[in-house]
């Protein structure tokens, strides 16, 4: 579904990831972890081409998006992301917000869309909230807007950039609820997160990032009891 | 002082046609002016650095010259460039037009840099494409924030519109002026002219203000 090859990213002389390889299957569920400024950011962001890679191959659904010719705009109909700070489009209702996408893009009737997105507030518990502009929901509520916003496109993969880190702590069960649902669904799935239970419970696999390098690559358990490396030892130990 | 406004009242609806003019040129200058200044903005915060380079010199021009000059050069100026005078109406529209719109990019630039970038970006992870990511979701926003910005734009003009009567344009101020003139007696006509500017500026002020009222009810 996913495939990274020889990944490297640079911001002018600093480079940030340095030559990463890997693979996310149909229906797996990734937890990218790591010390701050390690780069999951910017390898999440790769993946939809948020970030322009510096060298190296990205392939989605066979599709090359590092390759010019590949239309990313088609691709990135296809990968949902959901943004730390959410994002949502504050001049829309959140009914909008969830029909913008679908209608100007995948020109899909209104009708349609709309159904569609109350189909899926009714799935994050907000149906209710459907006329309300953004700026009236909690942090919680907006992510699960925001999770609803990236499937009203219908989606085959999700990208999550640490979507519980901005959040009051009353509210990060219910956004992971909402991904735990989502993951057991068979949606293919990457998170950043912080949030180590989460991950334990729900990866499939999880991707230990430090300094660009793609340092452990390893289902929950193993990764959790048994981190080869000093660099995941050290880092498991200060955030558990 | 002795004012006496008796024998030029008379008067008061020949300067008062004027406003038709005066109002032609600064909705028309100042819908054409926006629209430019939209383009020109889009231009500085483009990638591509011609674009950038072009629209930044534009402005530079226009900010860096008397608009008197402007206005002149593309009336007195129009025989030798184009072949035909064009008329003083239509050179003050272009003028204006021309001049409000390198202002009016800047504010418009300012107005969208300060929209947060993840706005873009989650147009952009929706797939959705440049075009409508500005139209549909970064101008909206940007709009809202400068609108008092862009009214205070609008008022400039109004009152610098005064400045077509160098070019024979019959507007509320040159009216005025003929009006002394023929009666030598300039202070009650041109006070008379300052009042309708100055009612003219307030009925825009009081607009600004009820439009940016309607937007902010929205959030
Ligand atoms: N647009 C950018 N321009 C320049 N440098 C950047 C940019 N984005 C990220 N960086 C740098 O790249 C490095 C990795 O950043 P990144 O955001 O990917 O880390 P992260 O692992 O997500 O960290 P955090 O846990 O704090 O979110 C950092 O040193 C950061 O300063
Ligand atoms: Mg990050």
């Amino acid at each position: 579904m996913i495939k990274v090859e020889k990944l490297h990213k640079s911001f002018g002389k600093n480079e940030v990831l340095k030559g990463i390889s890997t693979q996310i299957n149909n229906g797996e569920v990734v937890a990218i972890i790591g010390p701050s400024g390690s780069g999951k950011s910017t390898f999440l962001r790769c993946i939809n081409k948020l970030e322009e890679p510096t060298d190296g191959k990205i392939w989605i659904k066979g599709a090359d998006i590092t390759d010019r010719q590949t239309d990313i705009l088609k691709v990135r109909q296809n990968v949902g992301m959901v943004f730390q700070h959410f994002h949502l489009f504050p001049h829309m209702t959140v009914l909008e917000n969830l029909t913008y996408a679908p209608l100007k893009v995948k020109k899909t009737t209104k009708s349609e869309a709309e159904n569609t997105a109350m189909d899926l507030l009714e799935k994050v518990g907000l149906a209710v909230k459907a006329q309300e502009y953004p700026s009236k929901l909690s942090g919680g509520q907006k992510q699960r807007v925001a999770i609803a916003r990236a499937l009203a496109m219908n989606p085959e993969i999700m990208l999550f950039d640490e979507p519980t880190s901005a959040l009051d702590p009353e509210m990060v069960k219910e956004v992971l609820d909402v991904m735990k649902t989502l993951a057991h669904s068979g949606m293919t799935m990457a998170i950043v997160t912080h949030e180590m239970g989460f991950a334990r419970e729900v990866a499939d696999r999880v991707l230990f990032l430090d300094g660009g390098v793609l340092v452990e690559d390893a289902p929950p358990n193993e990764f959790f009891s048994h981190p080869k490396s000093s660099r995941a030892q050290d880092f498991l130990q200060k955030v558990l | 002082m002795n004012l006496d406004f008796t024998s030029v009242l008379p008067s008061l609806p020949f300067i008062l046609q004027g406003l038709g003019v005066t109002l032609q040129i600064v909705c028309l200058a100042g819908i054409l002016g926006f629209l430019l200044g939209i383009i020109l903005s889009l231009c500085k915060i483009s990638k591509i650095k011609l674009l950038n380079w072009l629209a930044n010199a534009y402005t530079s021009v226009f900010r860096g010259t008397p608009l008197i000059l402007q206005l002149m050069i593309i009336y007195f100026g129009s025989p030798q460039v184009l072949g035909f005078q064009i008329e003083g109406v239509t050179a003050a529209i272009i003028g204006f037009a021309l001049n409000s719109a390198a202002y009016i990019s800047e504010i418009i630039r300012a107005g969208i840099q300060a929209i947060d970038k993840g706005q873009q970006e989650a147009a952009m992870a929706l797939g959705v494409p440049y075009r409508p990511t500005m139209v549909n979701i970064i101008l909206p926003q940007a709009m809202k924030n400068i609108l008092p910005a862009l009214m205070n734009e609008f008022i400039t003009l109004t009152k610098e519109s005064a400045l077509v009567t160098t070019i024979g344009v019959m507007d509320v101020m040159r009216r005025a002026y003929q009006v002394g003139a023929n009666q030598y007696q300039f202070m009650e006509p041109l006070l008379l002219a300052g009042i309708i500017y100055y009612i003219l500026v307030t009925i825009l002020t009081f607009l600004g203000k009820l439009v940016e009222g309607r937007l902010r009810s929205n959030d």
